[in-house]
């Protein structure tokens, strides 16, 4: 048993924590098991479960919203990690110039709204008045260009594509932080050792990181499992064209609070919301233990 | 065969010329150690050797070959680092052979010096440790055979020892020395340590603000020191300096070392101990002289001797150093 001043201490944080966190997420889970029948609340299990995971009407939206964000969450991790740890690689380079502006330049789109991160890709991306047009019309390669925020083959990749040009500065950052942790003097042991230039990219730098890599992973599957705004900001609540670039948190939306004709459901939201929750969780609990008790945090 | 040459090296960060002008032969199998204060360029000096810098004018030849551009892997050199800088996500095992793997080397050969190493150095049991489940001393000696399963014709070692405790030293030391003599290689040999440097040194480089003050065995610089500078730098407690004694010159510098006084009544050296050090094999007095001039004294065995004290000492003129008023030997 704590001694009672440890309990006082904890306090504060407990009652915050729970009265913001803990209780409106067991609320959530709990309204999930009831229904709306006319003006009453009514106890229905699992059976709003039941629904978004098997009724057609339910379940079409769901898996095409779930496999959406699947494909969201393959391209931050197949383009934006990457490009991540290659920038900060360069820009640890002690030969490079000018690394601090690079480095802003790169990190400036995170601080931005979604609403104008949005807004400017669609007016760049416009196929009337949008600048990409032109710019590649100017190159010679017009032909190239589709509408690709309207084609329901491309909507979902090219919005996800534009978060990893708005969010490429985080992972760059942590693995940048993560570089400049190594002790030059293990770089040196590899110089004299041979292993220079890409090798000691490959052999020493990369290995050391890789805790940092998957610290970014888990939270880009968090972030991207929790995104609503850029696509919301940029094809609004239906998601289209189609629900092509529909995903759970626009599906949620739509959902709870009711988009032109469709009503507002708070059951059926909150059982969104609690399958978000629990897809997230159990991806966090692959993360922690299946994936980083294997990787070791080294000591220099 | 020369194992390295210098001539004429030089090495300037911007304005700052952090060496000037080395000229050095090391033969081969010897074992050079540099010495100097910090901050002399003892750590540059060996890492435009290594190739971890370029020298900024003059010629660096390892084995009678020019070495200057090339990169430090292909110089035949290793270097054992004062961090040890192990690859922390290694074994003991691949971090002795991921220089050789990266050559190319094959299998059977890697795995043979690798054994060898851990051999000659004790590190049998821990070849599947990691860096971070070896104690201080085990570190050290992986990191030294990490230099030696690359053969290299020239090891250089930058205050390998200076993370070690003072017991782990003098083993280390003593393997050291039995190491360069089952291996017949050439070493260089960074300290700070002067009981390092005499005990290991075939000859010793004393380096001062980026030039050689003097070059030779370590009982010639001791008994012979070329100037001040060297004279005081050798040598612990270091060697006394009086320009006030009788029958000294205006200008001139008279050094003795302190195992030279000896007591005795109306020597030419009196005053009162300020600070008595008893080291059981020995006793250092510290005495502020009537002349104002300190000076330590190393009695041998232990001496009753007791703070304010008056004493007084004499020495042998033949024992005394001469040096001129700009630190040179006047001989
Ligand atoms: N990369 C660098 N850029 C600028 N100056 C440097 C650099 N490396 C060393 N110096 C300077 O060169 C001088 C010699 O440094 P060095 O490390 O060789 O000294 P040292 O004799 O090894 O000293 P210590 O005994 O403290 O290790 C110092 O004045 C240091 O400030
Ligand atoms: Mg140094």
């Amino acid at each position: 048993m704590p001694k009672p001043h440890v309990l006082i201490f904890l306090a504060p944080a407990v009652l915050v924590y729970t009265a913001v966190m803990i209780y409106p997420l067991f609320d959530t889970l709990r309204l999930a098991l009831f229904a709306a029948d006319g003006q009453e609340r009514v106890y229905v299990g699992l059976a709003n479960f039941r629904r978004l995971f098997l009724d057609p009407l339910w379940s079409d939206q769901f898996w095409n919203a779930l496999g959406n964000n699947f494909w969201f969450f393959l391209i931050h991790m197949l383009v934006q990690n990457p490009i991540g740890v290659a920038l900060a690689a360069l820009l640890s380079s002690p030969r490079l110039r000018f690394a601090a502006a690079y480095r802003t330049a790169i990190f400036v789109p995170t601080i931005l709204s979604f609403v104008i991160v949005g807004f400017a890709w669609k007016l760049i991306l416009s196929p009337i008045w949008g600048i990409a047009p032109s710019l590649l019309d100017a190159v010679g390669l017009k032909s190239l260009f589709a509408p690709w925020l309207g084609k329901e083959a491309y909507a979902l990749t090219t919005l996800a594509l534009i978060s990893v040009w708005q969010f490429v500065g985080i992972p760059m950052m942590l693995i940048y932080a993560a570089l400049l942790s190594i002790t030059e003097e293990i770089l040196e042991a590899g110089e004299v050792d041979g292993i220079t230039g890409m090798a000691a990219f490959w052999k020493i730098k990369l290995p050391l990181i890789l805790p940092s890599i998957g610290i970014i992973s888990i939270l880009t599957f968090v972030g991207n499992f929790n995104a609503f705004d850029l696509i919301y900001a940029a094809q609004g609540a239906l998601a289209g064209p189609d629900f092509s670039t529909d995903i759970l948190g626009t599906f949620l939306y739509r959902t709870f609070f009711g988009f032109q004709l469709q009503l507002g459901d708070p059951y059926m939201g909150s059982a969104i919301a609690s399958a978000m929750f629990g897809i997230i969780l159990v991806g966090v609990c692959i993360y922690l233990f299946g994936i980083q008790r294997r990787l070791r945090h080294y000591q220099f | 065969m020369t194992a390295l040459t210098l001539e004429n090296v030089s090495k300037s960060f911007g304005k700052v010329e952090v060496l000037k002008d080395i000229d050095l032969t090391v033969e081969d199998g010897e074992f050079i150690v540099f010495v100097g204060p910090s901050g002399c360029g003892k750590s540059t000096l060996l890492r435009v050797i290594a190739g971890l810098e370029e020298a900024t004018s003059g010629e660096v030849s390892i084995d009678g070959e020019k070495v200057n551009g090339i990169p430090p892997a292909r110089r035949g050199i290793a270097m054992v680092f004062q961090s040890y800088a192990l690859y922390p996500h290694l074994t003991v095992q691949d971090n002795m052979a991921l220089g050789l793997k990266q050559d190319g080397a094959p299998k059977a050969r890697v795995a043979e010096q690798v054994a060898k190493a851990a051999r000659m150095l004790d590190l049998e049991p821990y070849l599947k440790r990691r860096p971070a489940e070896l104690s201080g001393g085990q570190r050290q000696r992986v990191a030294i055979g990490r230099a030696i399963v690359r053969d290299p014709k020239l090891f250089l070692f930058d205050e390998p020892l200076s993370n070690l405790d003072a017991a782990l030293r003098m083993n280390t030391r003593v393997e050291i020395a039995a190491l360069h003599r089952t291996l017949k290689a050439s070493m260089i040999y960074v300290t700070h340590d002067q009981i390092e440097a005499m005990t290991l040194a075939d000859r010793i480089v004393v380096l001062r603000d980026g030039r050689i003050e003097q070059v030779g065995a370590p009982m010639d610089l001791y008994n012979d020191p070329a100037n001040r500078f060297v004279a005081g730098f050798l040598g612990a407690p270091s060697m006394n300096f009086f320009e006030r004694l009788p029958g000294t010159r205006a200008g001139e510098v008279l050094g003795v070392r302190p195992e030279y006084l000896r007591p005795e009544q109306g020597g030419r050296l009196r005053g009162t101990v300020t600070h008595v050090e008893r080291l059981g094999g020995d006793t250092n007095l510290l005495v502020a002289s009537d002349a104002g001039e300190g000076f330590a004294v190393r009695l041998f065995g232990q001496d009753p001797t007791r703070v304010g004290d008056d004493v007084a000492f004499d020495f042998d003129d033949a024992r005394a150093l001469r040096f001129d008023a700009l630190g040179r030997r006047m001989r």
